[in-house]
């Protein structure tokens, strides 16, 4: 009888021990993290009645920033979106660290991978934008060009040459990204390599007659033509 | 109405012969491809609940020359909100409506005013300001029209010829203002007839002939909510957001504008709409308060024109006023005879009563402040201040709208 | 600034001529082919009309590679008899310089404003090289009235083809003329009389790294003259009758020069033009007699095709500019056949009064904005040479006329929206 009891309270003591040697971690993790959420509660209040004094939603409207706010359906104050971004950082930084006082060496390292990640996240963001901002710019350039010379198919050239930028500067965020880096590559390179084949092929084969006319033309053209003088 | 008299220093557009409205519809259709028309309406929840608003939703469903009607509605929750667009869905052509109180909306009127633009209270005066904004922002309209929701004669009539003048690219009108005659069984109207016209003749008799007064004296109803304009007006003059609204709108058309491109047109032989009571002891109440606001509004206007005022003027004033106001009881009451319409000489010798107290009121307010003006500033103020304002609002009713 | 952009033997020839009265400067090019005849002309005209004033020719050389700088230096003057000539004759300079900056009439100008300012010149004119049908007169015409009456800024004024000069015609006129109260009927003429003073006002403007120094120098010396007060007039010269420009030059490229410059200089005078309502003539100087000019080919089919191309291509840019009501015309006007192709006037005002909006505005980068202007103008020129085909030259004046009281009545909407 006594064997039997000690066999179940053996596996249950080794629990209890074990549960003893972590619980501390616990105990400091729970602590972190409401402390965390307090100061991260404080710190939003703090920056809220700071940003308020010195009119930062009056700044925020006449920069432009708050029209980006509401262009992306967003309508807290500005001041109460900073402060909620603040919020969340924070509560994050505390959830991490916390996580860190585990003392798991599993979790930990998924912590310093989290952090390794964050400026390649940032900068694929970056890379988003800007790109975004450029394929649009020389997107019209290209039409409008395009429409001054009178070329027929000018708004699908430039659609064209849009979206060739578009599929460059998503290939180069998802590289930043690493997301399946050599898939990324290679699709890119296929679908980039044929936009380029295509048009290069509908050129030659289309333009042979307008390549044969625009030649003649410039012999035309050599010869001073007597026009209008819009100046 | 019958003749063809031309009053005072604007164009008046008169109901002769028999105008045909499909031949005014055809017209406006046409005009309107080359300037296309909004149509604005202020509106409070409880007007979708009163007799007129299905009438007046029916006959804007077969309107086809309106670009899109803005409807400003107030007083409303999230859930009448839906109502209200489900009530408007029968008309075919685009209709935003404007939450008033959703927090979108909410949220434009904080951004205004914490960057020290006050856009004042809410009332019909602010919720047509930020229609017109909504109107600027889309940039589709070059002539807005205006008219109340509460007409209970409604017909598409009066739309078309309200707006005819200012569409017409020929006539070169730029604010067109209608007017027509509040006649049931009895004469309405009363604060028209009994304060603004003896008040605005009283003042010229103490002063001298004045030419916003000559102005504001040859609109045959300038109280009327209804007028058609064009967009660039929206975004240049400042709109009075209290009871002052029509006069101190009248007055900025007058300030901006040569009276020569202004015009008033007779836009019903008919005409009911809701009546304000009169509570004659509550400044602060109906139609005491319209009265104390438009007497404020004429006295404002005048000052910043040059006008001087003086605590004897007014004392001369409430005199002139009192027998002015008289004198034209008595030629309505003529008017009421022939006609063989009810006319109760004691109501509106009441209502001059109470009407002398509104101005003496209004005149110790003016005294007390003269600089203050109860003007929402224009769009084009409130967009040099904060310059994507106009994105912001479109982005709130488009989003509240979909 | 400062001497920068003159060379030190230009700097040791000014020390040496110390001063001057009269300075005409001539701004090249290429222009061996032509600059020959300017100069003499130049010369003559100098020598005619003023015999007792201390004259200094400038020619401001963008690196010529035909040897125009030659052909200046070398044009003696041995024919000068036969063009009745027979005054004493005070002391005539000639400064060659090319000159360091954008390549382009702008840079070309500042260092003629340099010599004028360093030698302190009562009044200076500038004359392209390119002129064929220029004469002596042309130099009294435009220097007499600054020198004699007074004036600080003497536009030309041509008689030219009826189809010509459209960029004037259609924009740059009726624009400065509703702006600014002046009846300057050829504000980009390119040959112009000013005073001393008003060179050294030039000078103090920072504008020569912009368009300005390329194709808007023109507009902007008008401008500058008429904004600031100065006293303005115009002369008529007679004919215009240049080396034809480079086919190759870009049209759109000019366009957008032009009116960029007009554009930015309404930032920079909103106060002013916002308070001119209507326009006075200017006084004119110069006998006005009609001239032959010979007929001129339009291609009337390519400028209405471009046109439609830009209504297809160019949708949402117009769009956003004109906004819904003006493009709906412009649309509805596309659809139009050829013969009744009418582009109206109004419509036009308040497109040009838009495009200066979305300039003030940036509704879009700069370049895109203006450049997306050519398939309107385009179409506005077809619509005018095709409404004045059969009418004489006072008739298309006429036409031109009718713009400008447009454009002056529809300023109202330009203040309005300035915000």
């Amino acid at each position: 009888m006594d064997d039997f009891l000690q066999l179940i309270l053996e596996p249950m003591k080794e629990v209890f021990s074990k549960f003893k040697e972590f619980a501390p971690n616990i105990l400091a993790t729970m602590t972190i993290l409401l402390v965390g959420i307090l100061f991260a509660r404080i710190m939003k209040a703090v920056l809220l009645r700071f940003l308020r004094a010195i009119k930062f939603d009056s700044w925020s409207d006449r920069m432009g920033l708050t029209v980006v706010m509401r262009k992306g359906d967003l309508w807290a104050k500005p001041s109460v979106a900073v402060g909620s971004i603040v919020f969340w950082l924070l509560l994050i930084i505390s959830l991490l660290t916390g996580l860190s006082a585990l003392k798991i060496h599993a979790i930990d390292n998924l912590v310093a991978q989290f952090f390794l990640y964050l400026p390649r996240a940032f900068s694929a963001v970056l890379i988003l934008v800007f790109g975004y901002i450029i394929a649009g710019f020389i997107g019209r350039a290209v039409l409008i060009t395009a429409v001054n010379s009178g070329y027929h198919y000018a708004k699908l050239l430039a659609e064209a040459v849009r979206l060739l930028l578009t599929v460059l500067i998503l290939a180069m965020a998802l590289e930043q990204l690493q997301v399946a880096p050599g898939i990324v590559v290679a699709a890119f390179s296929i679908i980039f390599g044929g936009i380029v084949l295509a048009l290069a092929v509908s050129f030659g084969v289309g333009g042979i007659d307008a390549a044969r006319r625009m030649i003649e033309k410039e012999e035309e053209r050599k010869e001073v033509k007597k026009d209008i003088e819009h100046m | 109405m019958g003749d063809f008299y031309q009053t005072g220093v604007i164009t008046t557009l008169h109901n002769l012969g028999k105008p045909s409205l499909e031949r005014l519809e055809t017209e406006l259709r046409h005009y309107s491809s080359a300037r296309p028309v909004a149509l604005v309406l202020p509106a409070l929840y409880s007007e979708f609940e009163g007799p007129a608003m299905p009438k007046i939703i029916e006959e804007l469903s077969k309107v086809k020359y309106l670009q899109q009607i803005v409807l400003v509605l107030g007083k409303a929750s999230d859930k009448e909100f839906k109502k209200a667009r489900e009530l408007m869905s029968p008309v075919p052509y685009e209709v935003k409506i404007i939450h008033n109180e959703g927090k979108r909306i909410h949220e434009i009127y904080d951004t205004v005013r914490r960057n020290g633009l006050d856009p004042g209270q809410d009332g019909k005066g602010r919720s047509a300001w930020l229609a017109y904004g909504y109107v600027i922002a889309e940039g589709k309209a070059d002539v807005i029209a205006l008219h109340d929701c509460d007409i209970v004669t409604y017909s598409r009539e009066l739309l078309a010829r309200l707006c005819y003048p200012v569409v017409n690219p020929n006539l070169d009108f730029v604010f067109c203002k209608g007017f027509y005659s509040r006649v049931t069984d009895r004469m309405h109207g009363r604060v028209t007839r009994l304060l603004v016209t003896p008040l605005v003749r009283s003042i010229q008799i103490l002063q001298g002939e004045h030419r916003f007064l000559k102005f504001l004296d040859s609109f045959r109803y300038p109280l009327a909510g209804e007028f058609c304009m064009i967009t660039d007006m929206a975004r240049v003059n400042r709109i009075p957001w209290d009871w002052g609204l029509e006069v101190g709108s009248l007055a900025e058309v007058y300030r901006n504008y040569s009276p020569r491109r202004v015009c008033q047109v007779d836009i019903a032989a008919t005409y009911e709409h809701k009546h304000q009571a009169l509570s004659a002891d509550d400044p602060e109440k109906g139609l005491m308060k319209m009265t104390v606001d438009i007497c404020k509004s004429i006295f404002r206007t005048l000052a910043s024109e040059g006008a001087a005022f003086s605590d004897g003027f007014f004392k001369s004033l409430a005199v002139t006023y009192l027998r002015n106001a008289e004198d034209t009881i008595m030629k309505y009451e003529a008017d009421a005879a022939i006609n063989g319409l009810i006319f109760d000489r004691h109501e509106e010798a009441k209502a001059v009563e109470a009407f002398t107290r509104a101005i003496g009121v209004a005149a110790k307010a003016f005294m007390d402040d003269p600089m203050g003006t109860p003007l929402i500033p224009n769009w084009s103020r409130v967009t040099s201040a904060i310059p994507g304002i106009l994105d912001m609002l479109k982005k709130a009713v488009d989003e509240d709208n979909r | 600034m400062g001497s920068i952009t003159l060379r030190k033997e230009v700097q040791e020839q000014l020390e040496r001529i110390k001063t001057a009265d009269i300075l005409v400067g001539i701004p090249s090019y290429n222009s061996a082919r032509t600059i020959g005849h300017v100069v003499r002309a130049v010369h003559a005209g100098i020598v005619k009309y003023f015999p007792d004033k201390k004259a200094v020719l400038v020619n401001s050389d963008g690196g010529s590679i035909d040897g125009t700088i030659e052909v200046v230096n070398g044009t003696a003057i041995e024919d000068f008899q036969s063009i009745l000539l027979h005054h004493r004759i005070e002391p005539f300079f000639k400064i060659t310089t090319p000159y360091i900056g954008i390549p382009g009439k702008g840079s070309a100008f500042r260092a003629i404003f340099e010599i004028a300012a360093a030698l302190n010149v009562k009044a200076c004119a500038v004359v392209d090289s390119d002129l064929r049908s220029i004469t002596p007169e042309w130099v009294e015409l435009l220097v007499k009235p600054v020198i004699e009456n007074g004036f600080d800024y003497v536009a030309p004024l041509y008689h030219r083809h009826k189809y010509d000069g459209t960029i004037t015609n259609s924009i740059v006129y009726p624009l400065t003329r509703a702006l600014y109260g002046k009846r300057v009927r050829q504000p980009i003429g390119g040959d112009f009389g000013f005073s001393g003073s008003l060179a050294k006002f030039y000078l103090t403007k920072d504008v020569w790294n912009t368009d300005i120094a390329r194709y808007g120098i023109d507009i902007w010396m008008t401008t500058e003259a008429i904004a600031n007060n100065f006293k303005v007039a115009q002369s008529f010269l007679g004919a215009k009758i240049h080396d034809p420009k480079d086919p190759g030059a870009d049209l759109s490229a000019m366009l957008a020069q032009v009116a960029g410059s007009a554009f930015r200089l309404m930032e920079t005078y909103r106060d002013v033009w916002k308070q001119v309502k209507g326009s006075e003539t200017v006084p004119t100087f110069g006998f006005q007699y009609m001239v032959g000019l010979e007929h001129v080919k339009v291609d009337v089919n390519r400028m209405l095709t471009l046109f439609r191309e830009g209504v297809k291509g160019l949708r949402e840019i117009w769009l956003k500019i004109l906004g819904a009501g003006d493009f709906g015309e412009v649309e509805a006007l596309g659809t139009r056949p050829d013969p009744e192709f009418r582009f109206p006037l109004q419509l036009w005002t308040r497109i040009v009064y838009d495009y200066a909006l979305a300039y003030h505005k940036r509704k879009l980068p700069l370049e895109h904005l203006l450049k997306s202007l050519t398939p309107l103008y385009l179409g506005k020129t077809a619509s005018f040479v095709m409404e004045v085909e059969d009418r004489g030259q006072e008739e298309a004046e006429e036409e031109i006329e009718k713009l400008c009281r447009e454009f002056e009545q529809g300023k109202e909407h330009l203040i309005n929206n300035w915000t």
